[in-house]
């Protein structure tokens, strides 16, 4: 198959999630079907009872640089950004990456309403680092500056398709040669602002979500990032890198239909999968599952049974879908990134995970619900999509290496 | 100039010049004393003069948006008709839209931070937060115009503009769109100004009695705060001249570097085997702080020699993250004609690093 032009090497995974530190600390959280969503403690949201959220109580130490003063958002990237680079950073052209980091947040949470009533106050008042930390391009920055990193480094901001789409441009500069390596992902703290933004929107269920279920009542928020390392197979296969997965298709589109409300058909949707499937040069069957955007709102995940019946047709068995949104929240712009971890980690320990709190999903014929209990198979290739406020959509899809010449 | 390459082939800016169509013409600029926000003696700023958008694009429904949506999609409509494109015949599922910012919708995250303070965080305003999202102004601009492409915000501190071109023309070589709307924009408000204030970084400019305006220049220590939007039109040539449009630039190549000091290195890079001798003029970044401008100049005159024109748009706009792209179209609008085929877009920030990108032209 003519296709290794578009196919780019994982290296490195880097996590840290509402399970804890690391790949294996998700992967046994998700394999023992542990419901990371709980009452917020880490700080006063400002209305009772507090809301169920996913959060992370206590983060590692990274230590410092000059100039910088990380906000939780680029705490956890870094985090992240690090321990996915554990197995390149000897590699001698390893200072010459960058970085693109995802996020909605960025230094939200470390700013309070005070700013906007005298800012000059609010900064002599020691406000000054904590706003410095508001563009989004800052994780992405702090990344680059605790890793030496001398490549372009650069934030994209998209909603709750930031993480996916951070990977695909990410890829897109690999294989154009930009950058020997690049570490792409996403990280989002829990903030009181984007708290406050989902609950004026009546979008936040008061309990622990359940995506796609009937009686879905909305979502809840999480926080996390995730990192990976990109690089072409050749430079992985020639610095004997050990290959995690191949990404080999992905799609961004945008349903230019509203700015917060879903295409009710999800044509923008399936249209990313269907690219991301030519561009991987795979028949709907090949692809083994699809770990779904799946909020919980209710508008969302109608939308989204429909773009898998339209980008899934002619298949010759439902597909598998599940939204692992339900163990540990809606990460926002780290949300596409961990799960695309979550997807990685399904391929490489042959099980797919289901979505808790499913019980009686919508009916769908070209759905296989999971629910309940992981389920053990193999998982040659997989699927994550995302979407988010104002139309933007980013399909992911991964392989084993090598399997797909096999099939 | 090679036919499938990216190029610009419609322009359209929102900026202190006014919104326009096209190149900007020989038009001047100065900084404006800052009305919006209650300020302790004259502040002054590059900024764009009040308009109502149904003046420049009638029909257009910007209510509720942030200023910065607001002049992303007033640009947007002058770009594509400066390209003279039929949007009606386009596959818009082939068109990507491109952001780069470097603050995003602030005008409106203040005013839902402003909701909070007096409500409480549990009564905050729902109409505003969807519109405080970064990606609103893209999103806006694929939602009105029907785009249904690749559609990407990012932000890469003093170089956002800079990263949406390259992005942009990453997107059409890779064939992941045949057509591009590539947008860079940033609005200035209080929490920023007063920002730039207590961090020492503006220019005497900036506080200079209105009465007396003194012209804003490079090395008075410091730079004068100002926004804009821009969009610009990318798609490969022979496209555009298929329907006698303009091709006002095509892009070469580009490069970017995490270390501002890398600036000798990216644009060395970017002459992509040209010589420095080929390059009509330089646009540099250089804002009027010593410590931005000693970095970039040294690294200009290592690459060119002190041989080619050297232009400092940011003389007549100001500072913004994202004016990368309005540099260029100045440049374009002042260029004179000569036999040197090129223009080298130089971009420093010191929190950002540095960026070249090559152009050739018409």
């Amino acid at each position: 198959m003519a296709r290794s032009s578009n196919s780019v090497a994982i290296t490195g995974i880097g996590v840290i999630s509402p399970f804890g530190r690391g790949l294996n600390a998700l992967s046994s959280g998700l394999l023992a079907c542990r419901s990371c969503l709980k009452p917020l403690t880490i700080f006063d949201a400002g209305w009772n009872p507090p809301p169920v959220v996913a959060e992370i109580p206590e983060l590692p130490d990274v230590g410092d640089r000059p100039g910088f003063r990380l906000s939780r958002t680029d705490h956890l990237a870094v985090i992240a950004a690090l321990d996915a680079a554990d197995g390149s950073r000897d590699c001698s052209d390893f200072l010459e990456s960058g970085a693109v980091i995802a996020t909605t947040v960025a230094g939200l949470s470390e700013i309070t309403p005070a700013i906007v009533s005298n800012p000059a106050q609010y900064y002599r008042a020691g406000g000054f680092a904590g706003a410095a930390s508001y563009p989004s391009s800052h994780p992405a920055d702090t990344v680059g500056a605790w890793l030496g990193l001398r490549g372009p480094c650069w934030g994209v901001s998209v909603a709750c398709a930031s993480g996916a789409m951070a990977i695909a441009l990410a890829a897109d500069r690999v294989l154009a040669g930009d950058a020997p390596m690049m570490l792409a992902g996403g990280s989002d703290a829990l903030a009181a602002f984007t708290l406050s933004g989902f609950n004026s929107l009546r979008a936040l269920d008061p309990d622990p979500c359940r995506p796609f279920d009937k009686n879905r009542n909305g979502l809840n928020l999480g926080e996390g990032a995730a990192v990976f390392v990109l690089e072409t197979l050749e430079h992985a296969r020639a610095r004997k890198a050990e290959v995690l997965a191949v990404l080999r298709g992905w799609a961004m589109t945008n349903d230019a239909f509203h700015p917060t409300a879903p295409d009710e058909q999800g044509r923008g949707l399936s249209e990313s999968m269907a690219s991301a499937m030519a561009m991987a040069g795979v028949a709907p069957d090949v692809v083994g599952y699809v770990n779904s955007h799946g909020t919980g709102t209710p508008l969302n995940d109608v939308a989204e049974v429909k773009a898998y019946e339209t980008a899934f047709r002619g298949r010759s068995s439902p597909m598998p879908v599940s939204s692992t949104k339900s163990f540990f929240g809606h990460c926002l712009g780290a949300a596409g990134a961990l799960e695309a971890a979550v997807t990685i980690v399904s391929m490489r320990s042959a099980a797919l995970f289901p979505t808790l709190q499913l019980t009686d999903p919508i009916e769908s014929p070209a759905i296989d619900w999971l629910m309940a209990q992981p389920r053990r198979q193999p998982l040659p290739v997989g699927m994550t999509v995302s979407a988010g406020f104002g139309g933007s959509n980013t399909s992911l899809i991964f392989e084993l290496e090598g399997n797909l010449d096999r099939v | 100039m090679s036919p499938q390459q990216p190029s610009i082939t419609g322009i359209g800016t929102v900026s202190p010049f006014g919104p326009l169509r096209g190149l900007i013409g020989q038009r001047k600029t100065e900084p404006r004393t800052v009305t919006a926000w209650p300020t302790e003696g004259v502040r002054r700023a590059f900024l764009v003069e009040p308009f109502r958008p149904t003046d420049v694009v009638p029909g257009l429904k910007t209510r509720r948006l942030d200023r910065l949506s607001v002049w992303c999609l007033v640009a947007t409509a002058l770009a594509i008709a400066d390209a003279r494109l039929d949007l009606n015949v386009e596959n818009r599922s082939r068109i990507a839209v491109v952001l780069g910012t470097g603050f995003g919708c602030i005008e409106l995250t203040e005013a839902f931070l402003q909701s909070a303070a007096a409500n409480g965080y549990a009564q905050a305003d729902p109409i505003v937060f969807p519109e405080t999202l970064t990606n609103a102004p893209a999103a806006h601009v694929a939602r009105v115009f029907g785009i249904r492409g690749p559609n990407i915000t990012l932000s890469q501190k003093g170089l956002s503009g800079e990263g949406a071109l390259m992005q942009a023309a990453s997107l059409l070589r890779s064939g992941q769109a045949d057509l591009a709307i590539v947008l860079a924009g940033d609005t200035l408000t209080r929490t920023m100004y007063e920002w730039f204030e207590a961090a020492g970084v503006l220019s005497s400019d900036a506080y200079a009695q209105a009465s007396a305006p003194a012209p804003s220049s490079p090395q008075r220590g410091g730079f004068v705060p100002g926004e804009s939007a821009t969009a610009v039109v990318m798609e490969s040539a022979d496209r555009a001249w298929s329907r006698g449009a303009t091709v006002h630039a095509t892009f070469r190549a580009g490069f970017m570097a995490s270390d501002p000091k890398a600036g000798v290195s990216v644009t060395r890079k970017a002459l992509a085997g040209s010589s420095p001798a080929d390059v009509r003029m330089v646009v540099a970044g250089a804002n009027g702080s010593a410590a931005l401008d000693d970095l970039e100049g040294p690294a200009i005159r290592e690459v060119f020699g002190g041989q080619t024109p050297v232009i400092a748009p940011k003389t007549f706009l100001g500072e913004s993250d994202s004016c990368g792209i309005l540099r260029l179209i100045l440049a374009l609008s002042w260029a004179e004609n000569n036999a040197r085929p090129l223009a080298m877009l130089v971009g420093t920030s010191l929190a950002g690093g540095c960026a070249a990108l090559s152009f050739e032209l018409p």
